[in-house]
């Protein structure tokens, strides 16, 4: 039954991964500047533009183009940049992990803090804890992330002379540093998601603990930790989980802004900066990777979710 | 040659009286051996000079460190900044036995890195035709009209070289001495690997060697042991930052980071340094300082072909209505330079602004002679126009803008802000695709001609404001085929007086540098241009 | 509509009258609703009260700010709060409080207008794709799950690529986002409701798809609406002050929160700081308010989206 319903949503995957890939190859098309005329920056001659172009294999009709990347990109060659002529794939495949561990770092933190507080709020509903501790979370969602990255970077500087690691460290060459280099920008983008993740929880929590088998365990004398912890949290967890399934993809391609301020070499900014330059395969390349990852993910959290949940098999 | 983003450097400045330099220990030291130095310099697009997208300051700025060219600028503490004269590098000498034809001789012993494919071999007359015909003939190499002016390269004997060129220019030798144009490069490198694109293909006879890059991290750069100077560069190391944010670099310098200032060319920009200069003292005690004009100027370009900027009441009327000093005084702290058709920041060739002349009153800010002469015009209401524009990523430009906007505004023109995005803007309005208006910076250069040459030349792709009058056109191919340099600056100062009454572009002022080094630095002299590695070349480290 | 409101949370409150209600006029039972919503919700009533400050600021800019927005006072440049300028001035010489006063019209604007164009796509696509069904609501799902694959911010800086800086443009680009993952809670809603029995009724008595729709479903969709308007709104304002940062904002003089905080806020805020405090202030005011708002009336109109 499970292999029946995780076919299902693969078959029904295909279709939408199509249609991406195709706003994946036009969208950047449509941005205006003639990547060929930027390249040069002098227009010299004509003729010099169209030998460019011929070059880069840009003359040809665009569903000619289409369908020989969409070829290529599912035997796993997704071109070279038009700029520097290094592999996307080989690109992407530097920056990703980047990218990657901190988007999981980042929700690391946003679990450890909303989980926590998410339960107490919702254990002293309406209490003055509860919106105390309510409100201190919208708040950490509502300062720009690049501001508290700023402040986070620049008054340090001028009390103390000292400035967060800079110049990106590998873990392999360098352990301690490596994780303190990550944890404050992770942390960052970790207190944003605190925020809804934390309302999620305590929304959740709320509701399972109005339900039916709870009231029976408070008529049993069961303790208030137990019960909450034991009953409720772990039925109110799933749409936690699914959330966190959904925005893992969403930290992945949104942290431009913090990989530049603090100097990382990741994906997002690989992406941004080829926006700028009208880099088509690499737009494209990069795109097919994320939608392809988020598709995936989606995927394994419907088959999380129906693990836990043998209603929505069916 | 063209502007890329950020490289725009305004920058705050300090009254034009020439400049300060605030040596910490005046004796003469013994240079020391050693040391590794810190910079923040740019990621570049890729390492071929010749092919498409290698037209960046990015890469030229690194080619300073790793390659030579035939001849280049003199630098040193000694060197006035703003001015440039011409030193031997890979040419030890040369002789001109016509208007037309250039005989080089080449230094013996000259090594390529020891790198494969170069492998240390000595660099021969065959090298120099090589690189030349590598730069005439690839493919999209957008800089290649510069050398259309040589007819041929010869490689006379081993150590020899001829240039001859279709027509006298006089500005050949600056154009090879220009950290933009004529690097030696490599052919077995570019065999090997099909072209120049790849870091490890980056190799060159200079002072160091390119050991590592790291996209959007940094590069390292290791002392050439083999280079042909003996002796030099002192420093052993250098270590290349990339940091795209600019309250990150600040905080890095007051960490002690960055043994030059990180905006090009190794200044602090003047909003950040006034905010910060007391805090970089206590912290880096000994920090050395030099102010000068900066070779960046914004002009408005303007539609002269077409109504109402064919007028040239129209466009002395814009000019009057800037207010530049305002301008100066909201985005530079009150420090700047005001420029004529040559930046003031060229010491050698920009006209003062009392020789100028008739034109000199169009400079002045004056809204109701402007009024006046747009209704002597037939513009009593004014007229609206578009002004094209991007950001550059610089807030001094955008308030710059802001303030523009507002002064034509105040004299009755409509000025409408279309804001583009750097890629649209560059391959639209940068070369002349625009309806009205356009306002921004430009490219940089360290030399008249370029300058002139290229923005008032008829048919040049950066003539913006699509200026067609021959008797500029006439002055400008006059002055490239006068040699003797008096006569010469006597016609770009007549070129500038002229230029100045027909204010095609309205330019605004310049701001002044500061330019900022670590104090441990020794025997190093600022100055405009890419030339860091020059700059750097006979420095040494004291600590 | 709004006696049900008022119905609701007295129930919440625990209201214990067992007489029956008299007739109330909708003015006095709008009123009740209030009274009794801040009394529940205080916090929610303080942001309530933030947002409507918020939007008559918009409004009435030209009253309330002492100087035009882009006014250059004499001899004031980057000067600290005063008396003559309550929030200080910036490095053009303008008065900083009349700039968040206008800016305020603009964060509104592109808030509001993001919210109404993408609420509408998303209600059109989320309704009929429920209601109808079959394989235009297949075609729709593929589509809408083809662009909510793309990270947010991608298809953001993407179609603001395309389109060049502008308000317009900051507003399409965000509507895109709003549509998207709007329609589909809708079209959840839309499915469970019409399954409900007099749904199915009105469809024996042989009641039209429009009739239905528009008496039934959409009232009932209303509440999640508003909720998630209320809520979207403090995301557009940060992206708005995110896409400032990249470069892509709304393009000045106009001053908006974000390119205020981003540009000129971040240049010089060693020297004066209060050209980026107070624009930050702003910015995590109104985010924060316009959550809390939509929380409390989540908890109050609608608690079965908790979850969403």
């Amino acid at each position: 039954m499970l292999r029946r319903y995780l076919a299902k949503r693969l078959v029904v995957a295909i279709p939408s991964l199509l249609i991406a890939s195709l706003i994946v190859f036009t969208l950047p098309r449509l941005i205006p500047g003639d990547v060929v005329a930027m390249m040069l920056e002098e227009k010299a001659y004509a003729k010099d533009l169209e030998e460019l172009r011929a070059k880069l294999g840009l003359n040809r009709p665009i569903y000619v183009q289409y369908f020989e990347w969409l070829g290529r990109a599912v035997q796993g060659d997704l071109g070279e940049s038009l700029w520097t002529r290094r592999p996307v794939l080989e690109e992407i495949g530097q920056r990703l992990p980047i990218t990657l561990e901190l988007a999981l770092l980042s929700l690391v933190v946003a679990i450890v803090i909303a989980v926590p507080v998410g339960v107490i709020a919702a254990a002293r509903q309406d209490t003055a804890q509860d919106y105390i501790f309510r409100s201190t979370a919208i708040l950490g969602l509502s300062v720009p992330g690049f501001w508290l990255a700023t402040l986070v970077i620049v008054l340090p500087a001028i009390w103390w002379g000292w400035r967060p690691l800079t110049g990106y460290v590998e873990i392999s060459k360098d352990v301690v540093g490596h994780i303190l280099q990550m944890l404050l920008p992770a942390a960052i983008l970790g207190v944003a998601f605190a925020a809804a993740m934390m309302r999620l929880t305590r929304g959740m929590l709320l509701e399972v603990l109005r339900q039916d088998y709870v009231r029976t365990a408070w008529s049993k004398g069961l303790r208030e930790r137990v019960i909450i912890l034991k009953h409720g949290l772990r039925n109110a967890i799933i749409p936690v989980i699914t959330y966190i399934g959904t925005q893992l993809p969403q930290v992945i391609g949104g942290t431009v802004i913090i990989e530049t301020i603090f100097g990382l070499p990741g994906m997002s900014r690989f992406l941004f900066d080829a926006i700028n330059q009208r880099d088509y395969p690499v737009i494209q390349g990069v795109n097919l990777v994320v939608v392809s990852f988020i598709v995936l993910v989606n995927l394994v959290v419907d088959a999380l979710y129906a693990v836990l949940d043998p209603r929505i098999r069916y | 040659m063209s502007l890329t983003r950020r490289e725009l450097l305004i920058a705050g400045g300090l009254t034009a009286a020439g400049t300060v330099i605030a040596p910490s220990v005046a004796r003469a030291q013994q240079p020391k051996r050693g040391g590794t130095m810190s910079l923040r310099l740019w990621d570049p697009p890729h390492f071929d000079l010749h092919a498409a997208g290698g037209l960046s300051y990015k890469l030229h700025i690194l080619m300073t460190f790793t390659h030579s060219r035939l001849v280049r600028h003199k630098v040193g503490p000694s060197v006035v900044p703003g001015t440039f004269s011409i030193e031997p590098d890979l040419a030890e000498s040369w002789t001109q036995p016509n208007e037309t034809t250039y005989v080089f001789k080449l230094r013996r012993g000259v090594r390529w890195h020891a790198k494969a494919p170069a492998n240390g071999r000595e660099l021969t007359s065959d090298d120099v035709v090589y690189t030349y015909n590598r730069f005439i003939n690839t493919k999209g190499h957008a800089n290649a009209h510069m050398l259309k002016s040589v007819d041929k390269v010869e490689a006379v004997d081993k150590y020899t070289v001829r240039f001859t060129l279709k027509e006298p220019y006089a500005w050949f030798l600056e154009t090879l001495a220009s950290p933009m144009v004529v690097a030696i490069v490599n052919k077995e490198a570019s065999e090997k690997y099909g072209d120049l694109k790849k870091w490890e293909s980056f190799i060159g006879t200079g002072p160091w060697m390119l050991d590592s890059f790291r996209p959007n991290q940094g590069l390292t750069l290791v002392r050439n042991p083999n280079y042909f100077v003996q002796g030099l560069p002192y420093i052993d190391k250098v270590e290349i930052i990339v940091d795209e944010d600019n309250a990150s670099r600040t905080a890095s310098f007051l960490a002690g980071k960055f043994d030059l200032g990180w905006e090009n060319p190794g200044t602090i920009n003047r909003t950040d340094w006034v905010q910060i200069k007391d805090n970089a003292l206590r912290r880096r005690p000994g920090l050395k300082t030099a102010e000068f004009p900066a070779n960046v100027m914004s002009h408005i370009s303007m539609r002269t072909d077409q109504k109402p900027f064919n007028d040239v009441r129209v466009r002395r009327a814009i000019s009057h209505a800037i207010d530049r000093q305002g301008i100066i005084d909201a985005v530079a702290e009150g420090v700047g330079v005001t420029n004529p058709a040559v930046p003031a920041a060229l010491k050698d060739w920009s006209i003062p602004i009392s020789q100028l002349g008739e034109g000199a009153k169009y400079y002045k800010h004056d809204p109701a002679e402007a009024k006046k002469l747009l209704a002597a015009a037939g513009y009593a209401n004014g007229f609206p126009g578009t002004v094209c524009f991007t950001t550059y990523g610089s807030t001094v430009l955008i308030d710059s803008m802001q303030l523009v906007l507002k002064n034509l505004k105040d004299v009755g023109i409509d000025a409408k802000l279309e804001q583009k995005e750097y890629g649209a803007y560059i391959t639209s309005c940068f070369y002349g695709k625009f309806d009205a208006m356009t306002y921004g910076p430009q490219t940089p250069f360290v030399e008249p001609d370029s300058f002139l040459f290229g923005q008032y030349y008829p048919g040049e792709p950066r003539n913006q404001s699509h200026i067609n009058d021959p008797v500029v056109a006439d002055m400008l191919v006059r002055q490239r085929r006068t040699f003797d340099l008096a006569k010469r600056k006597e016609i770009i100062f007549e070129i500038q007086r002229y230029l100045a009454q027909q204010q095609y572009y309205v330019t605004t002022n310049s701001g002044v540098y500061v330019a900022v080094w670590d104090g441990a630095l020794q025997n190093y002299g600022p100055n405009v241009g890419y030339d860091y590695g020059g700059r750097l070349m006979a420095a040494w480290l004291n600590r | 509509m709004a006696g049900d409101a008022v119905a609701r949370v007295e129930t919440a409150v625990g209201s214990t009258r067992s007489a029956p209600r008299p007739e109330r006029s909708r003015g006095a039972a709008f009123g009740r609703f209030l009274w009794l919503f801040a009394r529940r919700k205080p916090i929610g009533a303080f942001s309530g009260a933030v947002v409507i400050a918020m939007l008559l600021m918009s409004v009435f800019a030209e009253q309330i700010a002492p100087y035009d927005y882009d006014e250059a006072v004499r001899g004031a440049r980057m000067k600290p709060p005063s008396a003559a300028h309550w929030l200080g001035t910036d490095n053009l010489s303008r008065d900083i409080w009349s700039r968040i006063v206008y800016g305020a019209r603009v964060s509104i604007t592109v808030g509001f207008a993001t919210i109404f164009l993408g609420t509408a796509a998303a209600t059109a696509l989320g309704v009929t794709s429920g209601y109808f069904g079959g394989k235009y609501d297949l075609v729709v799902q593929r589509i809408v799950d083809a662009w909510m694959s793309f990270p947010y911010l991608v298809i953001i800086l993407s179609v603001m690529a395309v389109l060049g800086p502008g308000l317009l443009n900051v507003i399409l680009a965000l509507s895109i986002i709003v549509a998207a993952t709007g329609s589909r809670v809708i079209r959840g809603a839309t499915i469970a409701i019409a399954q409900n029995q007099y749904v199915e009724a009105a469809r024996a008595m042989g009641c039209g798809h429009a009739r239905i729709v528009f008496r039934h479903i959409i009232p009932n969709v209303t509440a999640t609406i508003i909720i998630l308007a209320t809520i979207g709104l403090g995301g557009i304002i940060l992206a708005e002050s995110a896409l400032s940062f990249l470069g892509f904002g709304v393009p000045p003089p106009y001053p908006s929160w974000g390119s205020m905080l981003s540009g000129s806020g971040r240049t010089y805020m060693y020297r004066a700081p209060w050209m980026a405090v107070w624009p930050g202030v702003a910015i995590s005011l109104a985010v924060f308010a316009f959550n809390m708002l939509g929380d409390a009336l989540r908890d109050v109109l609608d608690p079965r989206l908790r979850g969403a």
